[in-house]
């Protein structure tokens, strides 16, 4: 468990000694051609000689393959061996550095931008246009929505044990809460996106509003994005509806059915006032009035109380991982840290983002009901409700759980994953783009920190999730709502996500999960309680620790196998011992009488 | 009044103007304010609950408190800041007695262990006598008068041992080493070296003539000893003192001699200097120096800055300011957090002690460590450096025999070093958290390597209040030797053996320690270390469920392990049969 590796001190140290490596050159050129395990329905299209500028090694020959999933790259002459293994759909973009004619040496070849907070930058020789064909390949087959080209996700052929599109039925979940009741019913009025093409086709909504109270409550809300019932407290009966922003506009227009319908929804639990939390700081919802928008008025909902919660838009989010970015690749940040840091803003947003879900979640337990909205109600509305959900509910801190709110408040609720995310598209300025989904599953790492016990999963499902929110590997995260998803028939003709998690579920457990149902989760929204992510976002520097399991959790995963072996071991023991015939016992309980002894050694503790 | 053991009032009643308060209100972190009664006697402030339900009176150490702060206000609501210099004449004292819950006053007492208290005490006088009795108190600076010389709790006797070992008992558990090393009492009346113990370890090679010699050459006398021994391959590190070079480059040819006597054999040693190349420049200009290139040919010399003395306390007072902060926005904490550098400085000690021991392990070298006085920075690193290195160090035992060897004998100024916190207003003089800063050093090894340490983070707790403020001798004093002349050893109780009695053993061990041979490589970038909050937050943020947690994830493991030993017995049983 010790020294894994040995970080430098002395930088320029004439103490450095490197472990050699066995592997001889001629045994590495074997490997370099069989290595590559294609994924079923991956296709090799170019290999070629290149030299991959590390920003901590230096320069690396090797060679590069392209597929139609992945850049993999892997050095012929270092020890260890180094390999990158870079899914296409990871890549933001890909540039030309230098010219023909540019000097120096190594100054010629291809820089490419990742989306997971790196940037790969390879070198070619200058002689005959050598770059030309891998770039145009790369650049078609990153970015084949810019193409027309299928994505990756459509031509796998991956099978799994489990089918991970059944993982959410919505009508199951609203069950699972108690629903429909007297209160709450279900309605398919957007069985074909008429009323939301934004929406899921199911939706829960106040017993007392009917169908066509819904339309003309549509007609008030940003793109139809009418409050309806995300999550509902067993026994307060207390809600979480979720919306986008009413349409106030400059002259402050009020519409009284959708007044009612707030109040309808205050009403179902007898709350004496609905608390209306905008995500926005203040101003900008004043600002929205000017484009149509605008916010809950006081003297039109008079039995509600809004607040705003002083989340920035997905630009500023932006550009705080931006900076961020900066501050950590290639080179981290040493000599000013935490100041560096700090100017990022991105502990600070997470920590409004936190704080903002930790008073929907009190207010709920208060037994009051709320109403989460923003602008549009996709971006900073689900990371609350989801949050707060996640905060009450103890079922989505499992892991199946935690899959269905991913693909409830997110997924089914038109968060733009395409837009933000920019899937197959060359367009990396694209303004739509914005790390909205990083943060929110950033701020489930922050709670996982606060609190190791109460997770079925562990960093590595996060880490997973994000890796394959760019992958393009399945269709989970693909498209912007699920309009968009049935046309492209992405249940039907690409794998999810969760066929992969679900069938290797042990990879991704928590072994110290300890349930606890009824518990409410408050984590510490502090500034001195945050932590930034450094298994996620520095995970590319190889001179900061890894440290994606600590090491406690480690050694008692080991314990845990241990004692399995054991007790089988054991077991076998004591039905021997109960079968009269036993006499080859003796001969076989020599060598096995040495190996628990050998286990003993390292465990034993002296004290 | 409560009885003794804590009465000793009668010797300090000359310093105590008010012994007894009633109605007092007590306002500490995480508790509801309590009314009862205040007494203050000469080393303790007594307060007893009221209603009498806490059967355990809450009981604070005088020496605990850093600072004073009261205010007063009188019949007309009107009220002032004293300084702490004691009140102004201004204030008519003899405000009718027949009213004295119209006028009170309240302070402020913020403790050397990060605490900070609050008392509402009714009438004027009384909180001024309360106050100014405290101060008094609280300025005394004669270790002999100190509480650990009245400490006489029950089950523990004056005879037993003081101390965990000696330099003779070290040096005899040392075998392998004793053809090239040797004991050597030179320093028996500690006139070769006020600061070092009676007996220490040398070159066997050097008599004591040459150690006489080297010490003058050395600043105070402290001439370079052994202080650990690798036994993987036989090297070891060695401390000191800056030598004596000069302007004019003095040399001392025994000085040499006895650092060749350590490499002998092999080809190379290193010179680990606490000070940047400049700092060992300057301070030949005021009599001290380095090791030349020439003189000192078979050693490699390597420059380490760290800091020491005031700019050390000053972080450490800004650092506690920042952590104090309990306004609810905490604006730019992580900018508050860097400013005080504290975190930096955790970083160059680890990093320093890093390299010795990369020297040691993975080199192959006997290092010398030194910086200027060899009392403070020097510890800091070898003792560090011996963490990292020796799986022995890191039981409990171990742990409290090496604080014991490398900072008690080895004369760290414990007593002017920690005679004031981050709080104090009294302006600074020699002290600085040298000692608090290893505390921190080695809660980031345990917190890097959780199952490495045979002790827990309570105990480095215990030991960073105790360090300030203690019922024990331990940490009095700067040498043995004022040790010795004030009979501490005989008159005192010791803070290490008491913490070795199995009732408080099971307060500070780790429950996951697994014992590894492997050296402990801290990270030391930055992004691997943290705040130290159990120290630093302790009183300002009561984040209850994450000290939950870890508590449940340690039974977790420890049941896990029970099991797994239950089943192992079960099947050794069984096969014997």
């Amino acid at each position: 468990m010790a020294s894994a590796s040995i970080p430098a001190y002395n930088s320029v140290s004439p103490l450095e000694n490197r472990s050699s490596q066995n592997a001889s050159r001629e045994s590495l050129k074997m490997e370099l051609l069989a290595d590559v395990t294609l994924l079923p329905g991956e296709e090799r299209i170019i290999g070629k000689d290149i030299i991959y500028m590390c920003p901590f090694n230096g320069a690396l020959k090797g060679k590069v393959f392209i597929t139609n999933y992945r850049l993999y790259f892997r050095s012929v002459d270092t020890d260890p061996v180094m390999t990158l293994n870079v899914p296409l759909g990871v890549i933001g973009r890909v540039e030309k550095m230098g010219g023909a004619s540019s000097r120096g040496e190594n100054s010629y070849g291809l820089d490419i931008t990742c989306k997971d907070m790196r940037n790969l930058r390879f070198a070619l020789k200058q002689e005959g246009h050598s770059r030309r064909d891998i770039f145009d390949i790369l650049f078609k087959y990153a970015f084949p929505v810019s193409h027309s080209l299928t994505m990756f996700a459509y031509m796998s052929q991956e099978k799994y044990e489990e089918n991970g599109w059944n993982v959410y039925k919505p009508m199951e979940e609203f069950r699972r809460q108690g629903l429909p009741n007297d209160k709450w019913r279900i309605t398919f009025i957007n069985q074909s996106y008429e009323l939301c093409d934004t929406y899921p086709t199911i939706l829960a909504v106040p017993f007392k509003a009917s169908d066509e109270d819904l339309k003309k409550v549509a007609s008030f809300r940003s793109r139809g994005r009418i409050p309806v019932l995300s999550w509902i407290h067993r026994e307060n009966q207390a809600v979480i509806c979720r919306c986008s922003q009413p349409l106030v506009g400059m002259s402050g227009k009020r519409n009284k059915d959708d007044e009612r319908y707030l109040d309808v929804i205050r009403e179902a639990n007898g709350t004496a006032k609905l608390t209306i939390y905008d995500a926005r700081p203040s101003v900008n919802a004043v600002a929205n009035k000017a484009t149509g928008g605008g916010y809950e008025g006081d003297d039109a909902y008079q039995n509600a109380e809004l607040v705003f919660l002083d989340i920035h838009n997905i630009h500023v989010m932006r550009e705080s991982l931006k900076k961020l970015k900066d501050i950590v690749f290639p080179i981290v940040e040493d000599s000013h840290w935490l100041s560096s840091l700090e100017s990022t803003h991105w502990l600070e947003h997470i920590k409004l983002v936190i704080s903002g879900a930790i008073q929907v979640a009190d207010k709920i337990s208060g037994g009051n009901s709320v109403i989460v909205h923003c602008s549009d109600g996709w971006d900073r509305t689900a990371q609350l409700t989801s949050l707060a959900m996640l905060m009450l509910d103890s079922h989505y801190r499992t892991l199946r759980g935690f899959q269905v709110l991913l693909e409830k408040e997110w997924i089914s609720f038109g968060h733009k994953f395409a837009s933000r995310i920019g899937h197959g598209d060359k367009n990396y300025a694209d303004q739509d783009r914005s790390p909205i989904f990083v943060q929110f599953i950033d701020c489930v790492w922050q709670m996982t920190k606060q609190f190791p016990t109460a997770f079925e999963f562990n960093e590595r499902l996060l880490i997973t999730i994000l890796d394959h929110l760019f992958s393009c590997r399945f269709g989970t995260f693909l498209y912007n709502c699920e309009s968009v998803r049935d046309t492209n028939e992405v249940r039907t003709k690409t794998v999810s996500l969760w066929s992969l998690v679900n069938s290797e579920a042990s990879t991704y457990q928590n072994p110290f999960y300890t349930p606890e149902c009824s518990r409410v989760l408050y984590p510490v929204a502090s500034m001195r309680h945050l932590e930034l992510w450094v298994s996620y976002y520095i995970r590319w520097n190889p001179r900061i620790r890894q440290q994606q399991q600590s090491p406690v959790e480690q050694r008692y995963m080991e314990l845990l196998a241990l004692r399995d072996e054991y007790l089988k071991k054991l077991e076998e023991l004591q039905l021997t011992d109960s079968s009269p015939n036993s006499s080859h016992l003796s001969n076989s309980s020599t060598p096995n009488a040495t190996s628990p002894t050998q286990h003993i050694t390292h465990l034993h503790t002296p004290l | 009044m409560p009885e003794s053991p804590y009465t000793d009032a009668m010797e300090f009643s000359e310093h105590i103007k008010t012994g007894n308060v009633e109605d007092v209100v007590l306002r500490r972190p995480f508790h509801q304010p309590t009314k009862g009664t205040l007494c203050v006697t000469g080393h303790h402030l007594i307060f007893s609950d009221r209603d009498g339900h806490n059967s355990q009176p809450f009981l604070l150490l005088i020496r605990n408190i850093d600072a004073i702060d009261k205010s007063v206000e009188n019949l007309l609501g009107y009220s002032k800041l004293f300084s702490s210099t004691g009140p102004s004449q201004r204030f008519d004292i003899s405000v009718t007695p027949c009213v004295p819950s119209a006028s009170s006053g309240t302070i402020t007492l913020k403790c050397k262990d990060l605490c900070v208290l609050q008392l509402d005490i009714p009438g004027m006088e009384e909180c001024l006598n309360i106050a100014s009795s405290i101060e008094s108190l609280s300025s005394l600076e004669t270790a002999s008068e100190m509480y650990p010389f009245f400490h006489r709790p029950a089950g523990l006797v004056l005879q037993d041992k003081w101390g965990l070992s000696s330099t003779e008992q070290d040096y005899a558990g040392m075998k392998e080493l004793h053809d090239r090393w040797r004991l050597s009492y030179v320093n028996r009346d500690f006139s070769v070296c006020p600061s070092y113990p009676p007996a220490v370890i040398v070159p066997h090679s050097i008599d004591d003539e040459t150690l006489l010699k080297v010490a003058k050459f050395r600043q105070g006398g402290r001439f370079p000893v052994l202080c650990y021994h690798h036994e993987k391959n036989g090297m070891v590190i060695m401390r000191s003192s800056q030598p004596l070079t000069g302007t004019n480059k003095k040399r001392c040819k025994e000085d040499e001699l006895l650092l060749q006597a350590v490499i002998d054999g092999s080809d190379l040693g290193y010179i680990i200097d606490t000070r940047s190349p400049q700092q060992a420049q300057q301070a030949r200009m005021t009599g001290g120096g380095f090791e030349s290139k020439s003189n000192y040919s078979g050693w490699k010399r390597l420059n380490r800055q760290l800091e020491r003395g005031k700019v050390l306390q000053e972080s450490l007072i800004k650092l506690v300011e920042a952590c104090g902060d309990s306004s609810h926005n905490v604006d730019r904490w992580l900018s508050k957090l860097e400013n005080s550098k504290w975190l930096s400085h955790v970083q160059a000690a680890l990093a320093a002690a890093g390299l010795l021991a990369e020297c040691v392990e993975r080199d192959g070298h006997s290092v010398l460590i030194h910086g200027t006085e060899g009392t403070d920075t020097t510890l800091l690193v070898s003792s560090l450096a011996q963490l990292i290195l020796d799986p022995g160090s890191r039981t409990l035992a171990g742990f409290l025999s090496l604080l014991e060897r490398e900072w008690v004998q080895a004369g760290h100024p414990f007593q002017q070093r920690c005679a004031h916190s981050a709080y104090s207003h009294t302006r600074l003089r020699h002290e600085a958290p040298v000692f608090v800063l290893l505390l921190d050093c080695v809660w980031q090894l345990g917190r890097q390597f959780p199952l490495a340490m045979g002790f827990s983070e309570p105990l480095l707790l215990r030991l960073a209040k105790e360090v300030y403020a203690s019922d024990y001798g331990t940490f009095l004093c700067n040498s043995d030797q004022e040790r010795c002349a004030t009979g501490l050893k005989e008159r005192t109780h010791c803070l290490f053996q008491s913490l070795l009695r199995p009732s408080e053993r099971d307060l500070y061990s780790n429950p996951l320690f697994e014992p590894t041979e492997l050296a402990i490589w801290p990270c030391v970038q930055p992004q691997s270390l943290q705040l130290w909050k159990g120290l630093f937050l302790r009183w300002t943020d009561d984040a209850l469920h994450l000290k939950e947690a870890q508590e449940a994830i340690q039974n977790l493991v420890v049941e896990c392990r029970r099991t797994l030993y239950d089943y192992i017995e079960n099947i050794e049983d069984r096969e014997l049969k």
